[in-house]
């Protein structure tokens, strides 16, 4: 808004300085609406208890917050949304990056996998959701069928419905529809490092792990943060798993951030607490980027 | 003309006979086919009505189309939204054009848990000059209590549903058992069908931390005589004694009689209906819908072996059905109140509910509709429903039902999954007390 101004007010005698800042307009216009005023009015409302229903809209200074840290709903949602975050991560980067290794090898038929590969995140979360749902039944799930005839397990589990699994459950999903994601990601870090240097390992009679090990891992380092970041800031807002296969349930159990703030904001209709349940989960996302990109600063200045 | 025009509209407001209503609608349509089609859209008052997607043989927009043919003052544009199954988007939607009071849409349909909040927050017309209590004894009891918010009845009944007992009646009799009217009857019963080996499971119920968990508890608890909030609505019964032992009852299911397998606690709806149609239930608690899938031989392995009763009660107390559907509602900051109603009064009419009961296969909220013969032939299944529906029981009435909801979700899911339920309920119930009093 306030390049506009300052572009509508220069044109007159310096033209030519302006230049720059009237280019700017448009990315800085549709920033500031799409990306910036969401936060800030966002931020606004937390401080409001704002609620269509009860029709409040008046400012209460950090009450929200002081409910918030109070509200047992929040936390419960919280660690869910970190246990996922954590977990589901780090299985995708280590299955992720088996599944690169072996796709950066010759074979026949590789660009054909390659390509195939992609197929379960390509597939909308929804649709995965209810594969799931079916492969998982306690009843008539497959997986069920599967563990029972290889003698694994002695009665069905209930996937969904017991606050053991359900979590657990829906981090498969996860793991399964967003690995071939990092997997794509990792590969074409894999390809941006020299063959040569592989290949100067192997004459020095490094074996093949070590040559991965010494070799290609290192020069991965930020490919690796780089995708890793980029998988647990979306592993945050986990929604359309869990509001399709348990609706947060059983028992709160897997109960998250985007769920609870869902609920809060559209099914409560209390835009003020919703608010601040999504201004919460900002500064957990915050928090989190600001880690990996620490790690991910060193590490290109180890690189230099 | 346009004397004769308001004349003629606010005759069809007072409550008038079908057949009276059904020859003015003739004899309107036949006026307007011989006047000039292109003056007449312009002299009618135009009204917007906003609801949920219904559908059947015809759709929602068909039965609007109907009524705008049928007469010559009023047209109605008709605005669809989301399926019921998106209650949640259909409830944003419809909150979010109320809020604006700019009278648009002047007439909307509501899911019945809504009516409070709506009438609460002053966006629902109270409608009990145009539709005084004389005319409300034409509804069932429980529907007319649902759609009325502190002494004014603030909806119009537009079609029922509730929670019924589905039971296998091939089962039943080689059991040599009656239809159970406790809940002991319906352990009893189920426990000894599942011994003989002839259902894997003996009782289906909905309990996935949902909106239909609500239902359940509603039910069980109220057939023990007890409620969720208190008679005021202005605080949390969920502790009381006959609340406990109803959701222990629910929890002993799975883990005492083991009538019900644990997965009920990740079933909605359709999971637990998929059993009982592929022929491995002896009962199963669940709406209207799953009747006309247990008889289409395409879907289902029990067709012909399916009969329907109210739930099963506590010992002394009495069945309940949670009361589900749909009820029309017009917005208080219309600007053409006599149209609104007009169009509400033909819609809730019982030409119209028997309609929509023949054509969208759903419920008359009038029990004299049931009586009827050509419903009776089309429909012989919805003929049985009026038992049920006679002890529908609202879920808890407070405009604050979007929070309380959640609490008694997530309390009752908390409760049947860990078995504290004394301790859980009783958390919940503070909970509720909270958002109550807030």
């Amino acid at each position: 808004m306030r390049l506009g101004t300052v572009a509508a007010r220069k044109p007159r005698n310096r033209w030519p300085d302006a230049t720059p800042w009237l280019l700017l307009v448009p990315i800085a216009v549709s920033l500031g609406t799409v990306s910036v005023y969401p936060i800030l009015n966002g931020l606004w409302l937390s401080l409001r208890n704002t609620s269509l229903v009860s029709q409040q809209d008046d400012f209460v200074g950090l009450l929200n917050y002081g409910v918030l840290l109070g509200d047992d709903a929040f936390w419960n949602a919280w660690r869910h949304t970190l246990v996922f975050t954590f977990v589901s991560t780090a299985l995708e980067t280590v299955i992720g990056m088996g599944m690169a290794l072996l796709l950066f090898e010759q074979f026949t038929g590789r660009s054909l996998i390659r390509a195939a590969m992609l197929v379960p995140w390509a597939m909308p979360t929804v649709v995965t959701s209810k594969m799931f749902g079916w492969l998982f039944d306690g009843q008539h799930g497959v997986v069920n069928w599967l563990l029972l005839s290889a003698g694994l397990i002695r009665d069905n589990i209930n996937w969904y419905g017991s606050v053991d699994h359900a979590l657990g459950t829906i981090i498969v999903a996860d793991v399964w529809k967003t690995t071939p994601f990092m997997a794509l990601l990792l590969l074409a870090g894999l390809q941006t490092i020299d063959g040569s240097l592989t290949e100067a390992a192997r004459m020095d009679g490094a074996k093949t792990w070590q040559a991965f090990l010494y070799v290609r891992l290192p020069m991965l380092w930020s490919t690796l943060l780089i995708a890793g970041l980029f998988r647990a800031l979306d592993a945050f807002r986990v929604f359309d798993l869990v509001y399709v296969l348990t609706g947060g349930g059983p028992a709160d159990s897997t109960e998250t951030l985007s769920t609870l703030s869902y609920k809060t904001l559209f099914s409560t209709l209390q835009f003020g607490y919703g608010s601040t349940l999504s201004t919460a989960m900002f500064i957990t996302e915050a928090i989190i980027a600001v880690g990996f990109a620490v790690f991910i600063v060193r590490q290109l200045g180890r690189a230099r | 003309m346009s004397n004769d025009k308001t004349a003629a509209l606010q005759s069809g407001l007072g409550p008038i006979g079908r057949r009276e209503f059904l020859a003015g609608a003739g004899l309107a349509a036949g006026a307007s086919l011989l006047g000039a089609p292109r003056a007449r859209a312009a002299d009618r008052v135009e009204i917007t009505f906003s609801s949920a997607k219904f559908f059947g043989k015809q759709t929602m927009a068909e039965v609007v189309e109907a009524y705008n043919q049928s007469q010559s003052k009023v047209h109605v544009t008709y605005v669809e939204l989301p399926p019921p199954s998106s209650s949640t988007e259909v409830h944003q939607a419809l909150v979010q054009q109320l809020v604006r009071k700019t009278g648009t849409p002047d007439v909307f349909t509501q899911d019945v848990v809504w009516i409070a909040e709506m009438a609460g927050a002053g966006w629902a017309l109270p409608l009990d000059e145009y539709f005084p209590a004389s005319a409300r004894t034409d509804y069932f009891p429980g529907l007319v209590a649902a759609c009325t918010y502190n002494n004014k009845l603030t909806a119009l009944p537009w079609f029922v549903d509730s929670g019924m007992l589905y039971y296998r009646t091939d089962l039943l009799e080689a059991a040599g058992a009656k239809v159970p009217e406790t809940w002991a009857d319906l352990v009893s019963t189920a426990e000894a069908i599942q011994k003989s080996g002839k259902a894997k499971f003996g009782y289906l119920w909905q309990g996935k931390q949902a909106e239909v968990l609500v239902c359940d508890a509603v039910e069980v608890i109220a057939s023990n005589g007890g409620a969720i909030l208190s008679a005021d609505g202005k605080s949390g019964a969920l502790g009381s004694d006959k609340s406990i032992e109803a959701i222990q009852f629910l929890y002993d299911t799975i883990n005492k009689s083991k009538i019900s397998p644990s997965d009920v606690l990740s079933w909605d709806e359709e999971p637990s209906r998929q059993p009982f149609t592929g022929g491995d239930a002896a009962f199963l608690r669940n709406w209207s819908y799953v009747y006309s899938i247990a008889q289409d031989p395409k879907g289902s392995s029990v067709v012909g072996k399916v009969g329907v009763a109210p739930l099963p009660h506590f010992a002394g107390g009495k069945s309940a059905a949670c009361l589900g559907g749909y009820q029309f509602g017009v917005n208080a900051a219309t600007k053409n109140r006599e149209a609104a109603i007009d169009f509400l009064t033909w819609m809730s009419s019982p030409a119209t509910q028997l309609r929509f009961a023949l054509q969208l296969g759903i419920a008359p909220t009038r029990p004299a509709v049931y009586d009827d013969a050509q419903l009776g032939k089309e429909q012989p299944f919805m003929k049985q429903l009026k038992s049920v529906f006679v002890g529908a029981t609202p879920r808890p009435v407070t405009p604050k039902y979007a929070q309380v909801t959640l609490a008694i979700q997530s309390g009752v899911s908390k409760a049947l999954v860990s078995g504290n339920v004394k301790a859980e309920l009783e958390a919940a119930n503070t909970r509720i007390d909270q958002i109550l009093g807030k």
